[in-house]
């Protein structure tokens, strides 16, 4: 058998143990690959940076799954460090019936390292359905969209609320989106277009290619993208001095850059054995 | 080091994880049996959450407790969803549908036109703001006849030949780039999925690593 037939056959199997091999070795034998912050995550950043501490809230919108969770949850985990840190107050709300847990579990791992209590110093709105008519409800007034918490209790008794009108009163915005709803189909058209919200995004990969259009319009003010953005995230929190936390996404990258090497080399592989092959032919 | 979790929904998770995993070998009844727990898990949750947070402090609280009776609107509208089971009053089921729909498209569209279509344009654009600074004008310059020749590439209503081909080609090549940086940013986000299980097996579950 020719080399060009050899490459252009190789069984999946031996495609998926390879891989394997190449994303499990890094997370033994880290190799420290750093990059450099690209300059929609340190926009990010420096955006939840200019929110006063103690004062109206950052509002982070929880907008994905469970099935997301490896890019968007550490990203989630470093942004509320980041807030708890710096003593800025959070509220925190999901569009995704099913990541309504997943803000639930955020709050309680981040909120106990800085020693942050609900009600005082963040707040889960919790979910509602409607999609645009809840963000639309919501830049009318959050307390009838939301009358209680997550675990019922009146907006109007939780002392961080007092003042909390509607999206005026809300210094920025981040959307964690997996997709629709999220961040490009209601946050952006219906938010900051109508009401002029300051917004940031944290994205899955598969959808952050589609968001640059709006960065570069201003209609996004920050942008992190896939588990490299979280990477970045993380990075910038942990220089900053404001987390010595774990950094899933940090400790990710070795291997994800490995498996893009071997990605590269196996594409590279299947061209050369399709032109041999098409040449012989 | 080796460091097994105690935590015996650690170990569930694990096992379906592999079980799902498995199906790179090929469908099997392990595959199968995650794939339908985790349709009836999701389903089961949904109700949940839709009844806690949603039907009883919205609803049935208002409506039935406070006597809020003009609830009695949606509650009617909703319910002519269920319409669609029964063949006779199938019909029924077209009242809360254009009330979504009319609702819904007159909310949508001067949203969609702002947002997608007139901020668009005008970040396009080259301003007094794009000019201070050579990097920003550059980039303005690329995005402008990226936007210009994309545009013209969709542009049917004339055969594209001459010059207008030539700009139509260059259209092709900023689609063809957005299409690979969408492919680069997708096997990203594929790989990294993988990675967060092997994270979860190798961290949580067999505690390998740290």
């Amino acid at each position: 058998m020719k080399i060009g037939e050899i490459l252009g056959k190789i069984d999946r199997r031996i495609v998926f143990g390879f891989m394997a091999i190449v994303v499990i070795v890094p997370f033994f034998f880290p190799l420290n690959v750093t990059g450099k912050v690209a300059p929609p995550s340190q926009q990010l950043f420096d955006a939840v940076e200019e929110i006063q501490p103690d004062s109206k809230p950052l509002l982070i919108s929880i907008d994905f799954d469970p099935q997301s969770m490896p890019e968007l949850y550490p990203m989630l985990k470093a942004i509320l460090r980041h807030a708890f840190s710096r003593n800025v107050r959070v509220c925190m709300m999901a569009l995704w019936v099913t990541g309504v847990g997943l803000g639930e579990a955020a709050l309680n791992e981040v909120a106990p390292e800085y020693g942050k209590v609900h009600g005082k110093d963040y707040v889960y709105l919790g979910w509602k359905p409607g999609f645009a008519a809840v963000v639309l409800g919501m830049g009318k007034s959050i307390p009838e969209t939301f009358p209680t918490d997550q675990y019922g209790t009146p907006l109007e008794s939780i002392p961080m609320m007092r003042g909390v009108k509607n999206f005026r009163d809300i210094p920025y915005a981040i959307s964690i989106s997996a997709g629709d709803p999220g961040a490009l189909t209601l946050w952006i058209p219906y938010v900051q277009s109508r009401f002029g919200q300051k917004l940031g995004t944290g994205m899955t990969a598969v959808s952050a290619a589609d968001a640059y259009p709006y960065l570069q319009s201003g209609q996004l003010t920050g942008l992190l993208g896939g588990m490299k953005g979280a990477a970045e995230y993380e990075h910038l929190v942990a220089e900053a001095g404001y987390s010595e936390a774990s950094k899933p996404a940090t400790q990710a990258m070795d291997s994800q850059s490995m498996a893009h090497l071997a990605i590269i080399l196996l594409i590279v592989l299947g061209n050369i054995g399709f032109i041999l092959t098409k040449g012989r032919k | 080091m080796m460091h097994l979790s105690p935590d015996l929904w650690v170990w569930v998770g694990a096992l379906l994880t592999l079980f799902v995993f498995s199906f790179l070998f090929g469908d099997n009844p392990f595959y199968k049996f995650a794939e339908h727990l985790y349709v009836g898990v999701s389903v089961g949750y949904m109700i949940a959450i839709y009844y806690w947070n949603f039907f009883k402090p919205d609803l049935i609280e208002p409506l039935f407790g406070r006597g809020e009776l003009i609830l009695i609107v949606p509650l009617i509208l909703g319910l002519c969803y269920l319409a669609i089971f029964i063949q006779k009053f199938s019909w029924v089921v077209r009242i809360p549908m254009g009330f979504v729909l009319g609702w819904g498209s007159g909310i949508a569209i001067p949203a969609v036109l702002q947002a997608n279509v007139i901020k668009q344009i005008q970040g396009s654009l080259i301003t007094s703001q794009t000019l201070a600074h050579w990097n920003t004008f550059v980039w303005s310059i690329v995005v402008l006849i990226g936007v210009i020749t994309t545009v013209i590439y969709f542009f049917f209503s004339r055969e594209q030949k001459g010059s207008l081909k030539v700009v139509a080609n260059i259209g092709i090549i900023y689609i063809m780039i957005g299409f690979g940086a969408s492919f680069g940013y997708t096997v990203m986000a594929r790989i990294s999925l993988l990675l967060g299980r092997l994270q979860f097996l190798l961290r949580d579950w067999l505690g390998v690593i740290h």
